[in-house]
C-alpha cells in the first residue's frame, strides 16, 4: 500500500525559523519518498494552520501526516485533534521537535537546518509504519485523598465535599490545622488566624463526605489515575474516638508536662496526654508514648482513672490501624517545613537566648500562646525596648537556600506592627535586603509601617553579638549591619532578634516524591506539570499539588491552589471515565514459551500468567505501557503498541539518513 | 564584532579565570561590608566598590585604598549569600592595579606587596627584614626603634637568620607561580 504523507514544518513566529531555513527543510521534505505534499507555515497550531491539514487530508487523500514543529508536550494533542477532524486515526499523525530540540539550542543557522531535516526525516520514515489505535476508556472511582491537613489541604477538601464528592483527608498531625493554626494574625488586614480558619476546620470535621484520618499516614501507594489503592496507616491515639466526647478532663488530671516542639514551636509546654490546641480538630485527645509514664514505667494511668466515660475511652492496649482505600485522584498538600536557623551559627539562634524564630514570636505574641500575648524576653517576664527582625534568613543565600521564601517581607511587617501595637515604646528595626510586598493590599501596609515609625534598614544583618565595644551596648545583644542606604556599618544594641527563616520543603519530601510517583526539584518542593498554565497538576497522571509543598506561598495563594486542584479533580470526577492513550503491551500468545521474566520485571504487575496454557497476558487496564517487559522478552515477541520495533527502526534509520547516504551502507533487511 | 572590553568585563574576567563567582551575581546586601573587620579604614565598602565596578568607574576603584585595606580574613567570602570571592577580588584588584600602575601612591600596601612577591620570586622564603623598610619609616623614631630591638633579641635567640635562606628547587616553585599567575616573572 502506498502512503501519502503530508509535512508540515512550522515557523513558530521566529523561535524557529530564525535559526532554522524552514523553506529550505519543506522543499527538501517534499523531495522525499512517499511525501505527496510538505508546506511551511507561520504559526501550525493556529486554527488556519490546522485547517490546512484538514484540508490536505480531504483533497489530496494524505493517509499519514507529520508536523516538524515545538515538543509533542505543547500541541500533539492539538495536531491529533486536527488529523480526527480531517478523517485521519489520531496515531497516524507524527510531531518532530525541531524547537526545544533544534532552534532553541543554536546559532548555528546551517547545523539547525541539517538536524530540523533529521528530524523531520525520523518522522517521515517513522509514520509510514503507524498503525492506527483506539484509545482506551479508563473509569475515574470518585473518591479522592487528600493528604496533608493544613490550609491548602482543607480547602481542596472542602471544595471536592461540598461538590457532593467524598474525600479522606489524611494529617499526620493529631489534629488538622497546619501551620495557619499557629499563627496570630494574618498580612495584610491582620484578621485572627484561628478565627477565620477554625470554622472551615469545623466544617471538615463534621462534613458527611469527608472521612478525616488524622495521626495518619500514607504508607504505599499503588494503580493509577482514577484507581489508586492506598494503603494508610492510622497510628494509636490510645484513645477511643467512638466513646471518647473531648471533655478534656485526662488533660488536667496527666501529672506530666513536656516541652512542646511542635505547635507551641518549644515556647510552652503540653501534657503528655495532650490536644495540639484547644480548637483542634477531631477534639480526641492522643497520648505521647515517649514520654508517657505508664508506657515507659508501667505506672500513673491517671488518664483512665479519671476518664468520665463508659466504657472508658483510654485504651493502652489500642494498636495501630492499616486501612486500605481506593481514590481516583490525589492531592498532595503537604506543606511545608522552616530552615534549622542555628545552621548560621553568626546570627546566634540557640546561643543567645533572646533572638527569637518567627514561630515562637508567632506563638508569643498569640492571645491563647505561652505567655498569652504578652511579647517577653526569653525570662518570660521582661518586655522588650527594642527589637530588629532579621529578613532572609537562610532565603536568598547560595550557602542555604537560593529562592526567596516570599512572605518573610510580610511577616516581618506584621510583627513590626504586633510591637508597635503592644509596646507602643518600644524601637523596631527592619533589616531586609529588598523589600517585597506584591499583593493586593500589601504594599498599602508597608506604608502603613513606615507611617508607625518602624526603622528600615537596608542590609543583610551580619551578625548577632553579645560582645559590647562601648556601653551602651553592655547587656545587649549587638545586631552588626552595613546600612547600604547611608553607606555606614552600624552597630545596633537591642533586647530582642527576631529572625525569619526560610520556608523550606518538608525534610521527607523526597521520599513523599517516591511514594506517590511524581516529581520533586531540587530544593525539595514538588514539581507542576508546567509553571504558569498547570501549576497544580504533575507529571502523573491523577496526582496534584497544592500550596507550600510546590514553592513557598502565603495564605491566599495557598487557599487558591488548594480550590484549583480540586476543580481539577471534580472535572475528572464528573466526567465519569477518560480516554487513555492505548499504547500497551501485548505478548504473541502463540511464540510466548512461559519463561515468566516479564512477569517479575513489570512495575504494575499487569502481566498474568496462565498455568493452564503455559504462557503470560497483559492486562490492559493495568498496563501502563512502560514498555520494560518488551526490552526484556528474550523472545522478542512482545509487542508496545504504537512503538513496534519496525516504528523505532525506521525512525532510527531516519535520523541517520545523511550518514547512510554518505557511507553508502545499505540497511540490513 | 568583538565584544567591547569594559573596565567592569575585564574585572569580571579576572575572577571567572580564578573561576569565582561572577560579580554581577552580586544582590547588594552588605553582607561584606557589616562583616569586615578593616571597613573603618576604607574609603569604599567592599559592597560599594563592587557596585562601583559595575558602574565601570575605574579610576575611582583603582584609586580606592579598600582593595589595599583588606586583611584577607576571607569573612565575606564566607557570608556572601551570592558566593562572590570578595577577598580574591581584592587581589584582583591589586594585582590589576599593579600591572596597569594605577594605583594610590602613598599606601604602603603597593610597596609591601612588591618586594613580598619579589622576595619570594627569589627565595621562596618569607624574609622578614627584606619587608621592614616598606612599612617601618610609618612607625615614628619610637616605633623604629621598637622594632628594632625586637629583631635583634630574635637574632640573639637565633630566630631569625641574618641572611635569608633559599628553598630547594627554587626554579619549581617560579616555574609553579607563574603558571597561576603573570606576575610570577622575577624581575
Amino acid at each position: 500500500m502506498s502512503e501519502k504523507v503530508g509535512v508540515y514544518i512550522c515557523h513558530c513566529g521566529t523561535n524557529i525559523a530564525k535559526t532554522v531555513d524552514v523553506e529550505e527543510v519543506a522543499l527538501w521534505a517534499g523531495e522525499q519518498d512517499h511525501v505527496d505534499v510538505a508546506r511551511e507555515y507561520k504559526f501550525m497550531c493556529s486554527s488556519l494552520g490546522q485547517e490546512l491539514i484538514e484540508e490536505d487530508i480531504k483533497e489530496k487523500g494524505l493517509t499519514k501526516i507529520v508536523v516538524a514543529s515545538c515538543s509533542p508536550h505543547m500541541h500533539e494533542k492539538t495536531f491529533r485533534t486536527a488529523c480526527v477532524r480531517g478523517g485521519l486515526n489520531p496515531f497516524m499523525f507524527e510531531m518532530a521537535n525541531i524547537r526545544e530540540h533544534d532552534s532553541w539550542t543554536t546559532d548555528d543557522r546551517e547545523a539547525a537546518t541539517l538536524k530540523a531535516k533529521a528530524l523531520t526525516k525520523a518522522a517521515i520514515e517513522r509514520v509510514i509504519h503507524n498503525q492506527p489505535l483506539e484509545p482506551l476508556p479508563v473509569e475515574i472511582n470518585p473518591n479522592t485523598l487528600v493528604v496533608g491537613g493544613g490550609i491548602a489541604g482543607i480547602s481542596a477538601a472542602l471544595e471536592l465535599a461540598e461538590a457532593g464528592n467524598h474525600v479522606y483527608l489524611v494529617e499526620r498531625e493529631p489534629s488538622i490545622g497546619g501551620h495557619m493554626a499557629q499563627l496570630d494574625k494574618t498580612f495584610p488586614t491582620l484578621d485572627c488566624s484561628a478565627c477565620i480558619l477554625t470554622p472551615k476546620m469545623v466544617d471538615v470535621g463534621q462534613h458527611p463526605n469527608i472521612t478525616l484520618l488524622t495521626y495518619s499516614e500514607v504508607e504505599a501507594v499503588g494503580g493509577y489515575l482514577g484507581n489508586f489503592d492506598v494503603t494508610v496507616r492510622k497510628k494509636a491515639r490510645y484513645v477511643d474516638e467512638e466513646h471518647c466526647t473531648g471533655c478534656g478532663i485526662c488533660i488536667e488530671k496527666c501529672p506530666y508536662k513536656v516541652v512542646d516542639n511542635v505547635f507551641e514551636a518549644g515556647l510552652g509546654a503540653r501534657k503528655v496526654i495532650y490536644r495540639p490546641f484547644p480548637q483542634a480538630v477531631p477534639k480526641y485527645p492522643v497520648i505521647d508514648t515517649e514520654n508517657c509514664v505508664y508506657f515507659q514505667r508501667g505506672k500513673c494511668k491517671a488518664c483512665q482513672i479519671f476518664c468520665p466515660t463508659d466504657p472508658n475511652s483510654i485504651d493502652f492496649e489500642q494498636q495501630d490501624e492499616i486501612l486500605q482505600i481506593v481514590v481516583g485522584n490525589i492531592i498532595l498538600a503537604t506543606g511545608f517545613d522552616l530552615f534549622d536557623v542555628s545552621q548560621i551559627p553568626q546570627y546566634g539562634y540557640g546561643r543567645l537566648a533572646n533572638v527569637f524564630t518567627s514561630l515562637e514570636f508567632e506563638r508569643m505574641v498569640n492571645a491563647s500562646g505561652p505567655t498569652d500575648g504578652k511579647i517577653v524576653l526569653r525570662d518570660l517576664e521582661t518586655p522588650p525596648e527594642s527589637v530588629v527582625i532579621i529578613h532572609c534568613v537562610g532565603s536568598r543565600d547560595e550557602n542555604y537556600h537560593k529562592y526567596c521564601s516570599k512572605v518573610c517581607c510580610m511577616y516581618s511587617l506584621k510583627f513590626a506592627h504586633l510591637i508597635h501595637e503592644r509596646l507602643p515604646e518600644a524601637e523596631v528595626y527592619n533589616c531586609y535586603i529588598d523589600m517585597r510586598t506584591p499583593g493586593k493590599g500589601y504594599e498599602e501596609f508597608y506604608n502603613r509601617l513606615l507611617e508607625e515609625g518602624t526603622h528600615f534598614i537596608r542590609g543583610k544583618v551580619a551578625e548577632v553579638s553579645d560582645v559590647a565595644r562601648i556601653e551602651e551596648e553592655e547587656g545587649k545583644l549587638i545586631v552588626q549591619v552595613a546600612d547600604t542606604l547611608i553607606s555606614k556599618q552600624r552597630r545596633i544594641p537591642v533586647d530582642m532578634v527576631i529572625l525569619s527563616p526560610a520556608m523550606e520543603a518538608r525534610n521527607d519530601s523526597q521520599e513523599v516524591s517516591q511514594l506517590f510517583r511524581m516529581g520533586c526539584d531540587f530544593d525539595g518542593f514538588f514539581v507542576e506539570r508546567h509553571p504558569k498554565l498547570d501549576p497544580v497538576a504533575t507529571m502523573t497522571e491523577g496526582i496534584y499539588i497544592a500550596g507550600a509543598c510546590q514553592g513557598p506561598k502565603d495564605v491566599p495563594d495557598t487557599v487558591s491552589q488548594g480550590a484549583a486542584a480540586a476543580a481539577r479533580v471534580a472535572s475528572f470526577i464528573s466526567r465519569g471515565t477518560v480516554m487513555m492513550e492505548p499504547i500497551r503491551a501485548s505478548i504473541n500468545q502463540e511464540l510466548c514459551s512461559g519463561c515468566r521474566i516479564c512477569n517479575t520485571m513489570c512495575p504494575y504487575n499487569a502481566i498474568v500468567f496462565h498455568e493452564d496454557s503455559n504462557v503470560s497476558e497483559v492486562i490492559t487496564a493495568l498496563c501502563q505501557g512502560c514498555g520494560t517487559c518488551v526490552a526484556a522478552c528474550p523472545s522478542g515477541i512482545i509487542t508496545g503498541a504504537h512503538f513496534t520495533n519496525d516504528q523505532l527502526l525506521a525512525q532510527i534509520e531516519g535520523i541517520l539518513w545523511d550518514v547512510r547516504s554518505n557511507l553508502d551502507l545499505v540497511p540490513v533487511e | 564584532m568583538a565584544a567591547k572590553l569594559t573596565f567592569s568585563k575585564e574585572i569580571a574576567n579576572l575572577l571567572y579565570a580564578m573561576h569565582g563567582n561572577p560579580i554581577k551575581d552580586c544582590i547588594q546586601c552588605g553582607t561584606c561590608s557589616g562583616t569586615c573587620p578593616a571597613v573603618e579604614f576604607m574609603d569604599h565598602s567592599p559592597r560599594e566598590l563592587i557596585a562601583m565596578i559595575g558602574a565601570n568607574l575605574k579610576d575611582e576603584v583603582l584609586h580606592s585604598n579598600t582593595y589595599w585595606s583588606c586583611a584577607s580574613c576571607y569573612y565575606c567570602n564566607v557570608r556572601c549569600p551570592a558566593g562572590i570571592d570578595i577577598a580574591d577580588l581584592m587581589y584582583a584588584l591589586k594585582r590589576y592595579s599593579m600591572w596597569k600602575d594605577q594605583y594610590k601612591k602613598d599606601l604602603i600596601g603597593p610597596k609591601f606587596s612588591e618586594s613580598f612577591v619579589k622576595m619570594i620570586m627569589r627565595t621562596g622564603r618569607s624574609f622578614e627584614p627584606v619587608l621592614a623598610p616598606s612599612y617601618i619609616f610609618k612607625y615614628g623614631t619610637r616605633g623604629i626603634i621598637q622594632e628594632a630591638q625586637t629583631a635583634s633579641a630574635l637574632v640573639l635567640k637565633g630566630r631569625l637568620p641574618l641572611l635569608p635562606k633559599k628553598i630547594k628547587r627554587l626554579e619549581n616553585l617560579k616555574r609553579m607561580v607563574r603558571r597561576i599567575i603573570p606576575i610570577g616573572e622575577p624581575s
